[in-house]
């Protein structure tokens, strides 16, 4: 009895298992988790979305791409020319391109994207505001008459929230636009979409017009993606794990060692666009003493959290911004580097000695700061570190702890002296948002209000001409930041994903900043 | 029994005005900012003004409500401000599984349940008593959340029979399903067992034994039925429960449903999405109670005696 039980069970775990596999990806077929920080994005509408996913760079082209190094290169425009005073550019377009619902792409599809940027009800509108007018030259030429220099433009229109929507399209679908229906000239086209659910997206046969980093210009080597939304880490890592999706296109941290035991999955790195940081109020005594910031920023041992929190994984930051970003290059002195003995000295100047438990005593009081995070545990435990690191130089951190979600509105309460947090974004105009004047509380946590960073914020943000200048404005506001101590930078992760290798094979070099268009394009699933 | 059904609905009326309250101002006194979701880097705060200007949100919190209530009660649960779709949509494509996994859910618990109850019953002080009551004891203790991934583990990841997750086929519903199931299961077979032992003791049940009524007879028929009762309350009480405990298993197992929903929408402070979302499942409380004093009235004639 127990005999013909066991087989009748084994027989039917058997079947049953056949009878899922076959419903698994085909050959032609690959199945992608979205990124957790993805999940959600309620629309394909680049034109009114504040969040988009990476199924919407498959199905919108950009008039540019942008390389591994954030150099700019041809996609949709065959060359581009920019006037001396930064008052107009004009793009050669690409011949023969089509939408997905045939419309033909020419320089009057482009004027009619760019006017919706202006007509259309959202967010945006500021990705184009520098463009005054739109002229059509001739069929495949367009000119952007500025209303004033905009060296960013490039950076804008290789953004995914700039993907060419064909305007016709646009106007009749209205508010069902990127939700039921959805066309771009991208190497894939929408099949379906379940909102915080599954996207699937099939290839563009007549994709012959890929970005100029990609190897393959089109078609896409893979027929169909899927890609589902998984928020729950461990979830999604137990699908790759068991073949129900054959790539993670974000693993945290923690799960990566469980990722690298397993015989057939394997790790993808890229540079990654986030940094971590600490804010440091500098409007709240002792923080308000411009050494007793750079005590606590030198006190940072950036190479003991790369080893011991993120496993080795990613670099360290002695900037406030990527180091891809040509703006991070400052001097080394300005650098923010660990240096113990130098922020001993400093306490000392300033007037805290070492007191008795390690803690530093000025008049009477010890140097008690508090130390803001989120709930998620690997901000939790980098952030003990820190802690364990300003200790180390007599600087008594207490922890709180605030929910992800409401973390924000309490740093606008400016009550924290210090904070762990991270950002991501891959233009330099982030210090500006982050140190800003007039954004004190949020985003501007540490409260800085410096003069001369407002100048040389002003010149960095309007006052250049052309891409050059605005690196050299950009890179002199960042360095003046960096030395007035408002943050210590920690950390700058790589993006981390995970395939499976029996499924999935790997162009060998990607030349993009994150795994876009150019990867899918040259990503093939094994037979 | 007319004019106590009227009185019970009415009753419902300032239940759903103070449901609406909470809902309202839990909401808006937690910290926390829809606009900041909206906002991109590079935002001016003239932005900012103009957007919360758009959504209302400028405005008093007792305007704000009021403006809100009203919409509802013309069936117009608003636009979400992050997804920007008008939230009946959104609550329209979550509300079907949401109702699928938790109707399974409840008939899984209540036929799993009831038939736990009664063998337990019967073999009451026995093995098999002990045997049922401590596996339930042990299934109505486990988080949901834990033992979801616990299913995972053992069917998906080892054995392989089912999805690890996603709302695909059949298959992908047995785990979320076994998953809220188990909980209610045992409260269910707890509920069936004490009264089924408690109604054997009654006269009537001495009656029938002294007419010559098989034990089996007595218990399944006459037993069973009066044992039903409270137990029908709890399966009424628990439909509001189930669509609200699914919130976890929605989120382990990725499927859409309105607990995923809601998670999704308090994490971007989304207003009203999570008022509505809230709002479904005070209301499936409501009803479910509603429906547990009615089927409670029709089951037992004492109640509708009372009534009348």
């Amino acid at each position: 009895m127990t005999r013909l039980f066991r087989k009748t069970l084994l027989s039917a775990s058997v079947s049953l298992a056949a009878l899922i596999a076959a419903q698994a990806a085909t050959a032609q077929e690959a199945v992608f988790v979205m990124a957790t920080n993805e999940v959600g994005a309620p629309t394909y509408n680049p034109i009114k979305a504040t969040m988009l996913n990476t199924a919407t760079g498959l199905i919108f082209d950009r008039l540019v791409s942008q390389a591994a190094d954030l150099s700019y290169h041809p996609w949709l425009a065959e060359s581009w020319e920019e006037a001396p005073d930064g008052m107009a550019w004009t793009f050669k377009l690409k011949q023969g391109v089509t939408f997905h619902n045939g419309e033909p792409f020419n320089a009057e599809t482009v004027k009619g994207w760019l006017e919706l940027f202006k007509t259309t009800e959202g967010e945006n509108g500021y990705m184009a505001e520098a463009i005054a007018s739109v002229e059509v030259v001739d069929e495949h030429t367009v000119k952007f008459v500025m209303a004033r220099p905009e060296p960013n433009l490039l950076y804008n229109l290789s953004s995914t929230f700039m993907g060419v929507v064909e305007p016709k399209s646009f106007a009749a679908l209205g508010d069902n636009y990127g939700v039921t229906e959805v066309y771009g000239t991208g190497p894939f086209k929408l099949e379906s979409f379940a909102i915080g659910q599954e996207t699937v997206l099939v290839r563009n046969e007549g994709y012959t017009w890929g970005p100029e980093v990609a190897a393959n210009h089109g078609p896409a080597k893979v027929e169909r993606l899927t890609f589902r939304e998984i928020p729950e880490d461990s979830t999604a890592f137990l699908e790759l794990k068991t073949g129900g999706v054959d790539f993670l296109l974000s693993v945290p941290a923690d799960l990566m060692g469980e990722v690298q035991k397993e015989a057939n999955l394997a790790v993808l790195t890229m540079p990654g666009q986030d940094v971590w940081y600490m804010p440091i109020n500098v409007t709240k005594a002792p923080f308000d003493d411009i050494r007793v910031r750079e005590a606590a920023a030198k006190a940072i041992n950036q190479e003991e959290i790369l080893a011991s929190v993120f496993g080795g994984v990613g670099a360290v930051a002695d900037t406030f911004l990527i180091s891809a970003l040509p703006e991070s290059h400052v001097p080394d002195g300005a650098k923010i580097k660990f240096d113990p003995a130098h922020s001993n000295a400093l306490l000392d100047e300033a007037g805290w000695a070492m007191g008795e438990g390690g803690v530093r005593m000025k008049d009477g009081q010890p140097l008690k700061v508090t130390l803001w995070t989120q709930s998620d545990s690997i901000f939790r435990r980098l952030t003990e570190v820190v802690q364990a690191q300003l200790k180390a130089v007599g600087i008594e951190a207490e922890i709180t702890t605030f929910d992800s979600s409401m973390i924000r509105d309490q740093y606008k309460t400016g009550e924290q002296h210090l904070a762990v947090r991270s950002y991501n974004w891959d233009n330099a105009d982030i210090v500006d948002w982050f140190f800003g004047g007039d954004r004190l509380g949020y985003p501007n946590v540490s409260m800085f209000n410096d003069p001369k960073a407002e100048e040389l914020r002003a010149a960095a943000m309007t006052g250049a001409k052309n891409m050059d200048e605005r690196i050299a404005n950009f890179t002199a506001y960042h360095e003046y930041v960096l030395t007035q101590f408002p943050m210590a930078p920690i950390y700058q992760p790589v993006q981390a994903m995970a395939y499976s290798t029996d499924r999935i094979a790997l162009p060998e070099k990607i030349d993009a900043p994150a795994f876009g268009a150019a990867a899918f394009l040259d990503l093939e699933v094994k037979e | 029994m007319l004019p106590w059904l009227i009185k019970r609905i009415l009753m419902l009326v300032p239940v759903f005005l103070a449901v609406s309250v909470v809902i309202f101002s839990i909401l808006h006194f937690i910290p926390g900012d829809p606009i900041d979701n909206l906002l991109k880097i590079g935002s001016s705060p003239e932005a900012r003004a103009e957007m919360e200007a758009r959504y209302g949100l400028d405005r008093s919190l007792p305007v704000q409500y009021g403006i809100w209530l009203s919409n509802v009660l013309q069936g117009d649960l608003g636009t979400a401000i992050v997804a920007r779709r008008p939230v009946a949509d959104l609550i329209a494509q979550a509300l079907p599984h949401s109702l699928r996994l938790g109707g399974l859910a409840l008939l899984f618990s209540t036929v799993v349940g009831v038939t736990l109850g009664v063998v337990a019953a019967l073999s009451r002080d026995r093995w098999s008593d002990r045997a049922i009551m401590g596996g339930v004891l042990v299934g109505s203790t486990m988080p949901s959340f834990w033992l979801g991934l616990i299913l995972i583990l053992v069917f998906s990841v080892s054995l392989g029979w089912f999805p690890v997750s996603g709302a695909r086929g059949w298959q992908s519903l047995v785990l979320p399903v076994l998953t809220i199931g188990l909980g209610g299961t045992a409260l269910v077979a707890r509920i069936t067992r004490v009264s089924m032992i408690e109604a054997s003791g009654r006269d009537f049940v001495t009656l029938l034994h002294a007419k010559g009524l098989s034990p089996l007879r007595i218990q399944l028929r006459h037993v069973l039925r009066h044992a039903l009762i409270p137990v029908v309350t709890i399966l009424a009480l628990r439909i509001g429960w189930i669509l609200g405990g699914a919130v976890t298993v929605e989120v382990v197992f990725a499927r859409p449903g309105l607990g995923t929903l809601l998670i999704k929408s308090l994490a971007q402070h989304d207003y009203p999405v999570v008022q509505a979302c809230l709002l479904m499942l005070a209301m499936a409380v409501m009803l479910g109670t509603l429906m547990g004093d009615i089927l409670q009235a029709l089951m037992d004639p004492r109640v509708r005696a009372a009534m009348t």
